[in-house]
Order: C-alpha cells, then structure tokens, then sequence
C-alpha cells in the first residue's frame, strides 16, 4: 500500500478522476456560456453514481454470506474488496476452530477417563461422554449445575472443598455399586479439571488382598497354636532326652517369632483396611510413653539410661490403641538397636507447628541409604542381625500406615555409629488442650 | 468447547442465598443415600461394625437439618421472599423433614443390621432386603437428582416407582410370613428382617414426598394428594398449552 500520505492510490484515482471531470464541466460551461450549471449537472450525476454504488455495497454487507461481491471499481471497489478480505478470512479461522473442537471433541470421547470442566464456583461447564456416563450428566441440562448438587457422596464433596486437590478420593458409583470411581482436580487458572477414573478392578483387587492376609494370618494362627502347646509341654517334660531340650528352646524361639511375625501382619493388614476409625478420642500420650519407660527398665537387656522428656500435658486425639502400637514398635527397636551403655530418650512435646513425639537412642545408627526404605514391610538394614534379634520386621511398616491414619508423618534422623531419632510429626489441629480434654479441637467429626 | 451457559434458567432464577440452601439441601441427601446404602450393605453383609457408623452418622444428619432450617429461617425473616423463591423455601423445609426421616429410618436398619450380625444369616431372605434396599436407594437418588434439576417430569415418574417398593414389600411379607410359620423358631429373625423391610418402604415413601415438594416448587401445584396420574395428566396438559413456570 504505497500511499502519498494516508490515501491509498485507488482513493488518489478518484479523486484525479473527480478533479478532472469538474474541470470539463468548467470548460463546457464556458464554452456554452451556463458555467454553473454545468458544474451542477456534473456534480449532481457524480452524486448520483456515488449514492447508488453505496446502496449495492450496503446491499452486499447485508447478504455477504450469500451474494457474490459487486464489481465497483474506485474507492468503493476498495472497500469492498477489504472487506471480502475480512470476511474469507474470519471464515477460515472459524473453519480452523471448528476442526480443531472436533478433533477435541473426539479424543476427549476417546479418552478411557471421564473429565468435567468446573467453574470457580464448582459449577459445570462441560464434560466428556465417560463423564456423562459415569456421573449420570446430561448435556446441555446440567452446565451451570452446581457438580456437587449431582455427585453427592459425602467423601467426594470432602475432597472437592477441601481445596487440597493432591492425593484424590475414591468413591463407590451412587447408582451401579460394583463401579468404584476415583477423582482427582487439577487446576488451571480459575477453572478446574476433575478427572474421573473406573478404578473398580484395582479396587476389587485390593479387597482380596487385604482379606487374603487377614485370612492367611487367621488360617496360620491355629496350627501355630497347637505346635507351641506340644512344645511347651516337651520344654517341661523331666523325661526328655537332653540332648534334645536345646533344640526344643530354639523351636520355641522360632515359633514365637512366627506368632510375632503373623500378629504384626494381621494388625497391618487392619490398619490398611478399615475406614478411617470414628473411635478418636484425646488420648494421654505421655502416659503411653511412660508406661513404655517402665517396661524397658524391667527388661533384662536394655540400655541403662532410659529417659523421659514430657514438656506438655496436651492430649492428641486419636485411636489409643494404635498410637500405643506407634510408640510400642518405637521403642522396641530403640531398644534393640542401642547397646547396653547407650542410653535411649522419649520425648512428647507441643509447639505451634504440631505435636511431637520422638524416640532418640545413641544405638548403631542407620546408613542414610536404608533411610527411604526403613518403612518397608520385611525391610533389614542387616538382616542377620536383625533376625538374631528378633522381631517381625513390620515395625515401622505399621508405625507408618498407624501414622498415615493420624495424618502425621515419620522423620528419621540417623549417624552411623551415632545413634537414630524417629519423631511423629502430628498436625496441630489434632492437639487437645490438657485439662482433662474438655475442649475438644475444631477438627473433631 | 460448550461455552457456560451463565443464564441458565436455575442461577439467575435464585440468589446466592438460596442457591447456597439447596446445594446444603443435596449435600444432607447425598450423606443420606450413603447411609442408606451402608445400613443394607450392614445388614446383608452381617457386618455389625458398618452398623455403628450408620448409627454415628445419623448425628451429622441431624445436624445439617438443625443447620438448614435456621438458614431457611433466617432467609424468611430477612428477605421476606416471594412467589417461587417463598415456594422453594418452604419446599426446603418440607424436604429436610422426609430427608431427616429417611435418616433415622437408616439407623434402625442399622442398628438391626448389627443385631443380626450375630446370628445365622439366612442368605436368601437377606437377597430380597438387599433388591429392596437398592430399589428405595435408587428412588431416593433419583429423587434428589430431579430436585437438583428441578425437574417435575423426572419427579413424577420417580414417584410411580415407588409403587413398585409397596408391591416388593407386600412380597416380602408374604414370604416372611410363609418362613414364620414353617419353623417357629426362625420367627425372632423374620420381624427383624419385616421390621427392616418396613423401614425400607417408609423411606420410599419419603422419597415419594420429595418428588411431591419438587413439582410444588416448579409449578406451585400441591400435588400431595393427588394420585399420579392425574399429576401427569395435569402436566402434560401445562405442556400442551405451552404455559411456562408462573413466577
């Protein structure tokens, strides 16, 4: 567009063609002697022609989709032509969009999950046939739906307020009970995006191995019983052949350890499986732990110092009986691990983070390569060692899953050589003002 | 990508307020029809544990109707709503009452349920509790979905379901009845499983009552004691005539 200033050559050429038919106008006029009418004359055709090119482009405009641009030439022929240009080319870029919401469309059909577009107010703005299927959405009926008007299971709209979108919840299918459904948000910007999942085999699966431990362990408990009672019996016959009663201790030693063994995997097996408990209540945590103290000092094999570090009265709430299994399994190791001349401290203490209880032992520490994988079930730093000394090696498998049910977390801090400390971290909202638990925190059911 | 329809009829028909007491509303159904669902799996499964939640969660149902209805309160003496916004308060109202109902009716299933966890579990006559109870859920969930859709016509044909409930518990009963006198010693078990049987259709007819609230609110016709049919013919007619919601 080479243009003397802001007029484009077609607008020059009107103008020279306007210029030059007034000047024959003036010519004629003064040749016949009417030099202003003449102008008139010329002016009002030009008019005319102008009046009239502007009734067929507003014609045109009007019915572009349909009708075919009119051939003007000048300015007017300028006009036109932008304008057809706009037009084929807002066509092409909805064209464009309309391919590219189909081929969306299609993979999103595609996809083996559900997903739905939620607004800030959790409201539906679009979601996918799986979705639809899943959920029992309705096109079109239910955008603007608010989604937990429709999907109503207690556990999901948890999830959906709880603003922590990590971590996901499962839930069964309100209509078809077989169906388990997990959820999981993602956000983008304002919106979110709830991805659904049919996770109803893995679901199934882990029903039957959950049962299958807890049968497992039942089915081994009985035979085990009645190999113990006829060991027993023989470690007190005066009649046994003494060559013999050694062998006898060693299987009874042997057969304690697989009771220990099959206990601490039923009780794991529990920890996994039932919902979280509605039994909380404020339990007295440095009663546990001092309960724990007296039993070490009575043991035989111990470390001589066994300290106790009580710097609050406050309750924690949860289930008794597994915050006792936390510190229990604690303990036993701390004590198993530190030699006689070592020492071994219990602390239970409260500050504004959370509620801390830790078990510190100047034992043989921990290499931090074993570190992440203490709390696997079986796991052995040293596993001669460690079976010489007893124990399922489920300890800190149950602490972690016990944990895991308190919403807290286990950090370990461990020197070879040194010596190991294992603190439960508790989250504040879970600490109960001491004075006999009156107040019970804003966290309770 | 379906653009958000932001005028959708539902949202500029009802403030913050009151959209806020309906999402409650749902959500007090939603924990309903989970208690339901846990009672009938307590009893079917002889799980007595299940049993015990039931009974502790009927205390969150209570609350949330304690809850709502001081909302509703609240909402009528500040707002003094009128027209279909009075209508769907009071429906609210009217609803929260059947949903606590159903609640309680859950509990005493449960309870039960926990009960005869202790002793023999007949598995056919507990198959029958088990049709019945995903029949009333079913009902229940469908009733609460034409609530949230305020939608009449799904309301209407909900409520026609529920006299298939009424037809599975005479059945029931019958059987019941049949095994009481077989063997006499089973007759303790048989009224529990009559008594759940019972709550189960007490709880569809509830639900009925919501279906009720639901074209009351829509409409503003009480349809309380109206047979269904001449509801549907009543609506179908508004159909005809093109009338649309008065308001």
């Amino acid at each position: 567009m080479n243009a003397f200033g802001a007029l484009s050559p077609a607008l020059w050429r009107s103008l020279i063609w306007l210029a030059a038919l007034l000047l024959a106008a003036l010519l004629v006029g003064f040749i016949v002697g009417h030099v202003a009418a003449a102008l008139a004359i010329v002016l009002g055709v030009y008019l005319a022609q102008q009046l009239w090119r502007l009734m067929r482009v507003e014609h045109w405009l009007r019915r572009r989709s349909v009708d075919s641009p009119p051939d003007l030439s000048g300015a007017w022929g300028e006009i036109v032509a932008i304008v057809s240009r706009i037009h084929r080319r807002k066509q092409h870029h909805k064209a464009q969009v309309t391919t590219l919401l189909r081929e969306f469309r299609r993979l999103t059909s595609a996809m083996p999950e559900g997903a739905v577009l939620l607004g800030p107010e959790h409201e539906i703005l679009w979601f996918n046939p799986h979705a639809a299927a899943w959920l029992g959405l309705r096109r079109k009926r239910d955008f603007g739906m608010r989604v937990e008007n429709l999907v109503r299971q207690p556990a999901f709209v948890e999830y959906l307020r709880s603003g922590r979108p990590e971590g996901g919840v499962v839930v069964q299918d309100a209509g078809d009970s077989t169906r388990w459904l997990s959820f999981h948000l993602v956000r983008a910007g304002e919106r979110q995006l709830l991805i659904v999942r049919d996770v109803s085999g893995e679901h199934h699966l882990q029903e039957m191995h959950k049962d299958f431990v807890a049968n497992a362990s039942h089915e081994l408990r009985s035979p085990l019983t009645v190999i113990t009672g006829y060991l027993d019996a023989l470690s007190e016959d005066q009649n046994l052949d003494p060559a013999w009663s050694g062998p006898v201790q060693e299987m009874r030693r042997q057969a304690e350890r697989m009771r220990t063994i099959i206990d601490d995997l039923l009780e794991l097996s529990k920890l996994e499986s039932v919902e979280r408990s509605q039994g909380e209540r404020p339990v007295d945590v440095g009663e546990i732990l001092s309960t724990l103290r007296k039993e070490v000092l009575s043991m035989e094999q111990r470390p001589s110092v066994v300290r106790l570090n009580i710097e609050s009265d406050a309750l924690l709430l949860g289930v008794e009986s597994e915050l006792h299994s936390i510190a229990s399994n604690l303990v036993s190791n701390a004590v198993k691990y530190t030699p006689p001349s070592g020492e071994i401290e219990l602390t239970w203490r409260v500050d504004d983070e959370g509620a801390y209880l830790s078990v510190r032992d100047t034992g043989v520490g921990i290499a931090p390569e074993h570190i992440p994988r203490l709390t696997e079930r079986f796991y052995r730093v040293d596993p001669g060692r460690a079976r010489s000394l007893g124990g399922s090696g489920l300890g800190l498998a149950i602490v972690k899953h016990a944990l895991q049910r308190h919403d807290a977390e286990l950090r370990i801090q461990s020197k070879e050589g040194a010596g190991s400390t294992f603190t439960c971290v508790f989250p504040v909202e879970r600490v109960v003002a001491g004075d006999a638990g009156q107040f019970l925190s804003r966290r309770l059911l | 990508m379906e653009k958000s329809d932001l005028s959708h009829h539902i949202l500029s028909r009802y403030n913050d307020d009151l959209e806020r007491v309906r999402t409650n509303v749902l959500q007090m159904g939603g924990l309903v029809e989970e208690q339901l669902k846990q009672a009938v799996a307590a009893l079917v499964q002889g799980d007595s544990r299940l049993g015990e939640q039931v009974a502790l969660g009927d205390v969150k149902v209570n609350a949330m109707e304690v809850a709502i209805d001081d909302d509703c309160s609240r909402i009528l003496a500040t707002r003094s709503p009128a027209a279909s916004d009075l209508r769907l308060i009071v429906a609210i109202i009217k609803t929260i009452t059947d949903l606590e109902r159903i609640g309680d009716e859950a509990e005493k299933i449960g309870y039960i349920g926990s009960r005869l966890a202790a002793e023999e579990r007949p598995a056919d006559r507990y198959r029958e509790i088990k049709h019945l109870g995903r029949l009333v859920g079913e009902i229940l969930h469908e009733a609460l979905d034409a609530f949230a859709r305020l939608d009449p016509n799904a309301a209407v044909a909900v409520a026609k379901k529920d006299r298939l409930v009424d037809e599975e518990y005479e059945a029931l009963q019958r059987q019941c009845i049949t095994f009481m006198m077989e063997d006499p010693r089973t007759i303790r078990r048989a009224l529990d499983v009559l008594w759940v049987a019972r709550a189960l259709e007490r709880i569809g007819d509830h639900a009925k009552n919501v279906c009720e609230y639901v074209v009351y609110m829509v409409h503003g016709k009480d349809i309380r004691h109206l047979s269904m049919d001449e509801v549907e013919q009543h609506l179908r007619a508004r159909g005809r005539r093109g009338e649309s919601d008065p308001d």
